[in-house]
């Protein structure tokens, strides 16, 4: 039997409304969770494309003291100048300083107390075998080197960044995972709390003979509602996310090893399209358990 | 139109509701059911309705065996039967149009026949004039007739009125009655259980006895006795 859909909001909708409190509680849990799991995505994504980046032409970079002798400088320069290096930069003091200066943009309490003078010059270097044994080697070559300060690799970049966000990550699935389960729950309270306020209802459609489907198909659709507004919620916050914060990440010029740091947009898309088939689930699994236990004929 | 043969409900803690029923009721009958409280009235009525299934015996309705009826068929059953509660069960933020209405609604009847079969059926009950009453502006015999209109409003084959007076006074009841006779010379079977010995003596329909779930009278223009 053909359910009217006009029936069918109309009843959606007073459910949604005589449980509101409730509802907004779902919705709101909805929300979090798939924004969390959504996030998930996002940043190994952004994690996956920012390391492809460096895949294709790891580098390290030599840190020299401020107070490097002139003929220690030269010494390192001579050594770079080798068929083991593609090409390198020296980046000096005051370039280093402008760097600092972007980096820190938003808090000036930082550079204001710093000078070009005690900041290091640093040699960015690309070696011509991009392989990562191969480039841990060379790095190791200059670490001990008079007037070096520090030699970082990219690979060990790679690897903390990898870390920390897998560690982030990880947290994000976890807790969204709790949420999601939350909220399933949520939707099942909602459903059965409809189904109880509406209890003479229910006996009087039984015994006119309106079918299961459609005595349930409202409350169906009330999970369904919920998890879809909670989903929509969450892609704003995505869209945000992604936008504002990855994005921000991956353009900013003075974070050399975050370059590279963002999502595309299919992987922007099938990340929200999976939120949606996750809310779909979740709205099924909560109202059909709902209106199977409590409206049985 | 309605067939019993050997038919035995049991509840849990093997209470024995109905024993053993076997009834026949033709297409246009008026039984009364009568019988002390915990006598088997109600649950006769609900397995009728296919509420309950009976542990023995075979339930016909309108030719169809009901008793082994599967339950995604029970609505469409449900459908040809019209059913009458003592305490009316209407919804009380409805207006009595609209709690006629929703029994058309919820089986799916589309709105241009339910804008007509409602007021016919609210003209029938005596009603024309409270369409957009609540049932709390109602008088405890209206709201009966409202319950009455919602149950015929489909033109059901039979109709089923558990206690329908029980809840009225007996001026209120005579008209309920009179409403109750009037659907039932239209075609309508009616099976009415009912505790109210003025009503039964008055009418001298069928009457159908039931003691501690056995059929112990079934008796032509009878009385409560």
């Amino acid at each position: 039997m053909a359910i009217s859909p006009i029936y069918a909001l109309r009843e959606t909708g007073q459910n949604l409304w005589r449980n509101f409190m409730l509802s907004f509680a779902t919705i709101i849990t909805i929300g979090v969770s798939l924004w969390l799991f959504g996030g998930f995505f996002l940043v190994n994504y952004a994690v996956d494309n920012a390391t492809a980046r460096w895949e294709g032409g790891i580098e390290f970079v030599i840190w020299m003291n401020p107070d490097a002798s002139a003929e220690q400088d030269a010494n390192i320069r001579n050594s770079l100048e080798s068929p083991a290096i593609s090409s390198f930069a020296y980046v000096d003091q005051d370039a280093t300083y402008a760097e600092f200066v972007e980096l820190f943009a938003d808090t000036p309490e930082m550079y204001e107390v710093v000078t070009p003078e005690i900041l290091p010059p640093s040699y960015r270097v690309i070696p011509t075998n991009p392989d990562a044994d191969v480039v841990q080697e060379l790095a190791l070559q200059f670490a001990d080197r008079p007037g070096v300060r520090d030699v970082v690799s990219a690979d060990e970049t790679i690897r903390q960044i990898q870390n920390q966000a897998d560690e982030i990550s990880r947290v994000f699935l976890i807790v969204s995972i709790i949420l999601l389960i939350a909220a399933t729950l949520l939707i099942l309270t909602n459903v059965v709390s409809a189904i109880r306020s509406r209890g003479s209802e229910i006996e009087i459609m039984k015994v006119v003979g309106a079918t299961n489907w459609f005595i349930r198909i409202p409350f169906m659709l009330e999970g369904l509602a919920q998890a879809m507004i909670g989903a929509l919620g969450a892609w704003v916050g995505l869209f945000f996310l992604n936008n504002n914060v990855i994005a921000g990440l991956g353009d900013g010029d003075a974070l050399e090893l975050m370059r590279g740091f963002r999502v595309s947009d299919s992987e922007f898309y099938s990340t929200s399209v999976l939120m949606l088939g996750i809310a779909v689930i979740v709205s099924g699994i909560g109202s059909m358990v709902a209106v199977t236990r409590y409206l049985d004929t | 139109m309605i067939k019993l043969e050997n038919v035995t409900k049991v509840y849990k803690g093997d209470v024995v509701a109905v024993r053993d029923a076997t009834v026949d009721i033709g297409k246009g009958e008026f039984v009364f059911l009568v019988g002390q409280s915990g006598s088997g009235k109600s649950t006769f009525i609900r397995l009728l309705n296919r509420e309950e299934t009976p542990e023995h015996g075979t339930i016909y309705v309108a030719g169809k065996d009901i008793s082994s009826l599967g339950a995604w068929k029970v609505p469409y059953l449900r459908r040809n039967i019209g059913y009458i509660f003592q305490d009316f069960k209407l919804l009380p933020k409805k207006t009595v149009a609209e709690n006629v209405a929703f029994a058309l609604e919820v089986i799916g009847k589309p709105r241009h026949v339910i804008r007509k079969q409602v007021p016919a059926i609210l003209e029938l009950v005596g009603l024309a004039d409270k369409m957009e009453n609540i049932p709390t502006e109602l008088s405890g015999g209206e709201q009966q007739r409202v319950s009455i209109a919602r149950a015929f409003v489909n033109r059901p084959l039979i109709l089923l009125a558990d206690e329908p007076t029980g809840n009225l006074d007996p001026q209120t009841s005579v008209g309920i009655m009179k409403l109750l006779d009037r659907i039932n010379r239209t075609g309508t079977t009616v099976v009415m259980a009912t505790h109210d010995r003025g009503i039964v003596d008055t009418m001298r329909r069928r009457v159908i006895e039931l003691d501690r779930g056995q059929v112990v009278r079934d008796q032509a223009r009878g009385v409560y006795e």
